[in-house]
């Protein structure tokens, strides 16, 4: 009991001081459905948490839903919808600046794709609308897809795959990749300092004057790094028995709650009333 | 037979590999041991440890032959997975050796792959957070642990399925000496609990009293074996000729300790001449470069820091860092040595306070453009295709002046043989000097290095430690953020520690 009220304040404390700064690809904070052990208190705090996120299988549904949209064209007012709909659990998730910056990359590509070139008289904004629209239909399956991977941990995911019966071979690579995703912002800050420092486009200007260039001054050392990661990963994982044949078991109670069934019945709605033409 | 490891006649060839990385190893080791393997770099002692756990040869492909028994399961034949619950294994990189976000999950993850009840799991976790005294971490992303609390972490993820073997690969080398003081007493008490240990490592001098034997590994050859009470007898230059780390860290605590008083010292009383008996030809060095030039870069009230989710600040005794100095910056992990560089380099702001260039106050940018700082893992800062491109990088290729100043640097630095290879097909050693090659093209005057010397042997090193002296030659000013004891004593003039706060270092004043 006593080891339970010690560790507690800093495991919450740690949990609402992690979420400002967290940016989209950090899953610093792994908010799981985790049960630790017989402890009253500490099972209290563990709910209070879980209530924040939904099962990893249901934050799946929904990244699926947002591809589905993409593949139906769906009308304006359903998109808009839809994405408030994605964005409600990520800021339930605590995940406010990424939520704010979702929010507002969203109305504004709408605004644009919504202008009229004809009655503006500028035909060159064809080309801005038509690009902005393109995007506004991508952007819920990256909604749906940064909550996905940035609000689920490892062993919720594993966890939840296996309870799909989905074969090891897509279990693993969708694990490391959740693995890889900070180690993939580390590396872009400790590249773009590396950059500043040898005086090669070192304002963001500069990144976006030359984009091919940067991209290769980016991507290569990156890369060349992911590499190296992805073999210690394996070989770390490999003697820990991550391919090993058999059952495994995991200590991480993932569970379908009510939430979960409201918002995957939810989401579905515009989307099915779109698709039977009732929204225009 | 009593043998817990056992190879007969193992000779292995890297798949892509020119020559052999192990030739003929005959070797056998009894429960309850522990067994260092050293050597210098490329010796074979990783990939020996890497035949122990059996990833050789069934990760790492290649060239296999003769017979392996570790635990006595045959690694050849049998699957790897049948030694997961047998032996566990702790790697260099503590940045790349855990898979899960939260530590309680890390610990977890080698149980619930071998199917483990979850009641059964909690019940080992809550034993093994006990016994490694990380209780207090259970919750924690393990992202934001620090270096030592991630290899704890690795430890006690490796001894979860209570294995009877754990090999561990230079363990140490991202670490402080405070934390791999307190590695030394986990594997100490792993030890006397009866599990056999193998570790491959360059610094030795934290296993003395824990190893019993030592097996000195060259080019793919076991070249010895010593008891562990044959080779401490050893003659320090008889450990130096094998190419291997110092035993005994006490000479250079103590030069060390010299060099940051030195410092303080001088700060103290340069007109008073008789500043204690310390290493006087030392002393008069470090007094000579500093009588010459005046300070490159100073700092005056600084504080540094970061806001945010971690965040920290610190106030910074004023500093003088003159041309021709080798300055080393030390202190444990978490001090913030690697923010100081930072702002420093005017990668972030500092938090309040001036940093001075030349005797003028300056914006970060400045700093930028003034300094240049190898990092740690130097392949973040090799961009081009080849090592004359990554050193023409920016510059006019038309003026022979800078062809000139280019084949110049690739002369110094010993880069010349290199010019038209690709840089990331070098070493690593070879690396960093193509990265210091970069910053001296950029006409950079500050040279700041971040752990130059982690993982390296005794060889390179001094190879790291005569590169600094030559750029201080050239008049760079050379900062060098170490935990390498070896290195701060032999190759720097002065001695920061920024652990013990009242030490001001301002030789000049």
């Amino acid at each position: 009991m006593h080891s339970s009220s010690s560790t507690e304040p800093v495991a919450s404390s740690s949990q609402t001081s992690l979420q400002p700064s967290v940016v989209a690809t950090t899953p610093g904070a792994p908010i799981c459905s985790a049960v630790v052990d017989g402890s009253a208190s500490k099972q209290s705090n563990q709910r209070a948490r879980a209530s924040r996120t939904l099962d990893p299988r249901t934050k799946l549904f929904m990244l699926l839903v947002a591809n589905l949209m993409l593949f139906f064209h769906v009308s304006v007012i359903t998109q808009i919808i839809m994405v408030v709909l994605f964005l409600i659990p990520l800021a339930a998730a605590g995940r406010w600046k990424l939520t704010m910056n979702f929010a507002l990359t969203y109305a504004v590509l709408t605004g644009l794709g919504l202008l009229d070139p004809e009655a503006l008289g500028l035909p060159w904004i064809h080309v801005v609308s038509a690009l902005a629209v393109g995007c506004t239909m991508m952007l819920p399956c990256f909604i749906t897809g940064a909550y996905a991977f940035t609000t689920t941990s490892p062993s919720a995911f594993i966890c939840a795959m296996r309870r799909m019966h989905a074969p090891e071979s897509v279990v693993i690579p969708c694990v490391v990749v959740i693995r890889f995703f900070p180690t993939i912002a580390e590396d872009y800050r400790q590249i773009r300092n590396a950059m500043a420092l040898r005086g090669i486009a070192a304002g963001g200007w500069e990144l976006v004057r030359h984009p091919a260039q940067s991209l290769e001054y980016i991507l290569i050392p990156l890369l060349m790094n992911a590499t190296n990661v992805a073999q210690d990963l394996s070989v770390a994982a490999l003697t820990k028995g991550l391919g090993r044949e058999g059952t495994h078991t995991s200590r991480t109670e993932i569970r379908m709650r009510f939430v979960d069934w409201l918002m995957m019945i939810v989401v579905l709605i515009p989307l099915a009333l779109d698709i039977a033409g009732v929204i225009r | 037979m009593a043998a817990e490891i056992y190879s007969n006649n193992v000779s292995f060839t890297y798949e892509h590999g020119d020559k052999s990385a192990l030739i003929d190893i005959m070797l056998s080791i009894p429960k309850g041991q522990c067994i260092v393997l050293c050597g210098t770099s490329g010796c074979g002692k990783t990939t020996y440890s890497r035949v122990v756990n059996g990833l050789i040869p069934q990760f790492f492909h290649g060239e296999f032959s003769g017979e392996q028994h570790t635990c006595g399961i045959n690694t050849t034949a049998d699957p790897i997975d049948k030694l997961t619950p047998l032996a566990g294994s702790v790697f260099q990189n503590p940045k790349t050796q855990y898979f899960n976000a939260k530590v309680i999950d890390e610990l977890a993850f080698p149980a619930e792959n071998m199917g483990l009840s979850p009641e059964e799991i909690n019940h080992r976790i809550a034993e093994i957070a006990r016994r490694f005294n990380i209780e207090s971490l259970l919750d924690r992303s393990i992202f934001h642990l620090s270096g030592g609390q991630k290899q704890r972490i690795a430890l006690a993820a490796a001894t979860m399925l209570s294995p009877m073997l754990l090999v561990l690969d230079e363990p140490t080398s991202n670490l402080d000496s405070v934390a791999i003081a307190q590695m030394r007493e986990l594997i100490a008490q792993l030890k006397a609990s009866g599990i056999t240990i193998v570790i491959a490592e360059h610094r030795l001098a934290w296993l003395n009293g824990i190893a019993d034997r030592y097996i000195i590994f060259d080019n793919g050859h076991i070249a010895h074996e010593y008891e562990a009470d044959e080779f401490l007898a050893l003659s320090p230059g008889c450990i130096a000729a094998m190419g291997l780390r110092a035993l005994d860290l006490q000479p250079y605590r103590q030069r060390i300790k010299a060099l940051e008083s030195l410092t303080d010292t001088q700060l103290a009383s340069t007109s008073d001449t008789n500043s204690s008996g310390l290493a006087s030809a030392q002393h008069d060095d470090a007094a000579a470069a500093h009588s010459v030039s005046s300070p490159l870069l100073s700092t005056h009230d600084l504080v540094i820091g970061y806001r945010g989710r971690d965040s920290f600040s610190r106030s910074i005794p004023d500093l003088d860092l003159c041309p021709g100095q080798i300055i080393g910056l030390m202190g444990h992990n978490g001090c913030g040595k690697t923010t100081l560089v930072r702002t420093l380099t005017g990668l972030i702001k500092p938090a309040s306070g001036t940093v001075l260039l030349n005797g003028k106050p300056v914006k970060p940018r400045a700093l930028t453009r003034a300094g240049f700082l190898v990092m740690q893992d130097v392949n973040y800062q090799l961009f081009s295709d080849s090592v004359r491109e990554e050193l023409l990088l920016g510059l006019d290729e038309s003026d022979p002046a800078i062809i000139k100043r280019c084949d110049q640097v690739l002369e110094d630095l010993d880069l010349t043989r290199f010019a038209g290879r690709h840089p990331m097909s070098l070493s690593g050693g070879q690396k960093q000097r193509v990265a210091i090659g970069s910053a001296l093209m950029c006409g950079k005057d500050l040279i700041i290095l971040d752990e130059p010397t982690s993982g390296l042997d005794r060889y390179h090193m001094e190879q790291v430690g005569e590169l600094l002296r030559q750029l201080a030659e050239q008049g760079k000013t050379v900062l060098v953020v170490t935990h390498d004891e070896e290195l701060a004593a032999g190759w720097c003039t002065s001695i920061i520690n920024l652990e013990h706060n009242g030490s001001t270092t301002n030789p000049n004043s």
